[in-house]
């Protein structure tokens, strides 16, 4: 996006694409053997992620017109992504998890739309992009009521699940302005050293998060009422005999 | 001068930029601070519910092991005081000099240590029935219950009564013991320090729950009290109740009607009917 970056922002960049690897390194020391699907998920994210890169890289050096294809696919998959997450984190109720699928065929479709008919293909698809940030951020929030209406016992913080939803709500938090103007502001220069700057930012403090996440222990089963049962099978033994 | 307005735009919009995002960023951060904070509030407080859930649990099973034990120093002692007299007596009237005395005399001492075994049998008979009465065992709850207050009827002070509504179908054996001991601790509760002139016991069946309800006149207890005696150290009596209806999966509550006149004790159980 930048012809001639200041070399501080060419490290940015750098640390900020190779960020990428931390999670899926972590993945590979301490999740390989997990098989829980949410995780799963953010495994195969972290790998497109980095895929990617790679072909943003090739598009911006070869074919500079068509980027914003990779852009608009990146903003879809990115969320279809998110949201079988969310399908496999949430806890079990069939209400919530057919709303994400109705929330994932609302945004295909309006994505669809948007890339096809309003951008036609050449231009940043900023609104998408504002739409899955407050899509993700409003599942992100509901997921924090869920997790404090709950009566777990289990510090919220102590699951992988709880660090990647705060993972997506802070990077889209911070990148949701930046987003949103990168349409009309792509051409100026100033903004696109901002939107290194801060992109590069969140994105490695996404990976850093995400790292976090991989470093959760998996979730103990609940001590209390193994406890609670042993207190009244004594109990039922003392009055039967 | 377009060149200004333009520059003069970007750096506006520059600003909305910075500042949006870092006020996304604090709300998110702020976000999320107040999730984690309030989770452990509720934490801290669902622990301390537990601790008190514990010691309550320690304390109905205090209760439980302390019941056993008054149960058998009671059947213990009334072995070793009545039991053991009476068959040492029923000894010395058979021992080796009687073969050696003349014939009435071994008649009439034959005559005696019958009798005394005869004692004997009805008193470890009745130890037996303390523990598990013959009718709750060979004809119900309900029959028990009539056999209890015919006997409390006989002291001719208070008025003891029962009606089944519905009892085709018997419950468990060892559920029907349970709801029996807490009904007998009840009455003898009513008794003993409610001064009531009657007292009357209903049963009735709705859905898969049998209920169970006594009224009284006299002074009675409510739910609160019952709950602060239930966390006292003293009082065997209602902490065994306790332990008996969650050993019984049930519940029990203690009210007074509306016109403050009569006590009521309702009990609800499970119905787990007797298998065959």
């Amino acid at each position: 996006m930048v012809l001639n970056q200041p070399a501080i922002l060419s490290s940015i960049t750098l640390i900020s694409n190779f960020s990428d690897l931390l999670p899926l390194v972590f993945f590979l020391l301490f999740k390989k053997n997990n098989n829980e699907k949410s995780l799963r998920v953010i495994f195969y994210y972290i790998i497109y992620c980095i895929i990617n890169e790679a072909i943003g890289y090739y598009f911006y050096e070869i074919h500079f017109k068509n980027i914003f294809i990779v852009f608009a696919i990146y903003t879809v998959v990115e969320f279809s992504f998110f949201c079988l997450f969310y399908y496999y984190a949430m806890p079990s109720g069939g209400r919530i998890k057919k709303g994400v699928l109705l929330i994932w065929s609302l945004f295909f479709t309006f994505s669809c739309i948007d890339f096809f008919l309003i951008n036609q293909m050449n231009a940043f698809d900023s609104i998408t992009s504002g739409v899955e940030c407050i899509f993700i951020i409003l599942l992100c929030i509901y997921y924090l009521v869920v997790q404090l209406k709950g009566s777990n016992n289990l510090f919220v913080y102590s699951t992988s699940n709880f660090w990647i939803v705060i993972t997506f709500l802070i990077y889209l938090s911070g990148t949701f302005f930046l987003y949103i103007m990168t349409e009309n502001m792509i051409k100026d220069r100033a903004f696109q050293i901002q939107y290194l700057i801060i992109n590069s930012s969140f994105n490695i403090l996404k990976n850093v998060l995400l790292s976090i996440a991989m470093l959760m222990k998996e979730t103990p089963p609940n001590e209390q009422a193994q406890k609670n049962k042993n207190w009244d099978d004594r109990l039922s033994y003392n009055l039967k005999n | 001068m377009y060149f200004l307005q333009a520059s003069g735009n970007s750096y506006g919009l520059s600003n909305v930029l910075i500042f949006g995002t870092i006020g996304m960023f604090v709300m998110a951060i702020t976000l999320v601070s107040v999730v984690v904070f309030h989770q452990r509030r509720v934490i801290k407080f669902n622990k301390q519910l537990q601790k008190m859930e514990e010691e309550k649990q320690q304390m109905l099973l205090k209760a439980s092991i302390n019941f056993q034990e008054e149960e058998r120093q009671r059947i213990a002692a009334d072995l070793h005081d009545d039991a053991g007299p009476l068959l040492a007596t029923a000894r010395l009237y058979l021992n080796e000099n009687l073969i050696h005395q003349e014939p009435a005399i071994q008649l009439q001492s034959i005559f005696s240590a019958k009798q005394i075994i005869d004692d004997s049998i009805q008193l470890i008979r009745n130890i037996s029935h303390s523990l598990m009465p013959p009718t709750l065992k060979n004809f119900g709850l309900e029959s028990a219950m009539k056999d209890l207050f015919e006997k409390i009827n006989g002291s001719g002070v208070i008025n003891a009564s029962t009606r089944f509504h519905d009892n085709r179908e018997r419950l468990r054996e060892d559920q029907e013991l349970l709801v029996f001991r807490i009904l007998q601790e009840l009455v003898t509760n009513i008794i003993k320090h409610s001064c009531a002139g009657f007292i009357h016991l209903t049963q009735n069946v709705q859905g898969n729950f049998s209920y169970f309800r006594i009224h009284h006149d006299g002074k009675g207890i409510l739910q609160e009290e019952f709950e602060k005696l239930n966390y006292d150290s003293g009082g065997l009596g209602l902490k065994n109740i306790e332990s008996r209806i969650k050993v019984l999966k049930g519940n029990i509550s203690f009210d007074i009607d509306s016109t403050q006149t009569y006590y009521k004790v309702t009990i609800e159980v499970p119905r787990e009917p007797a298998r065959n």
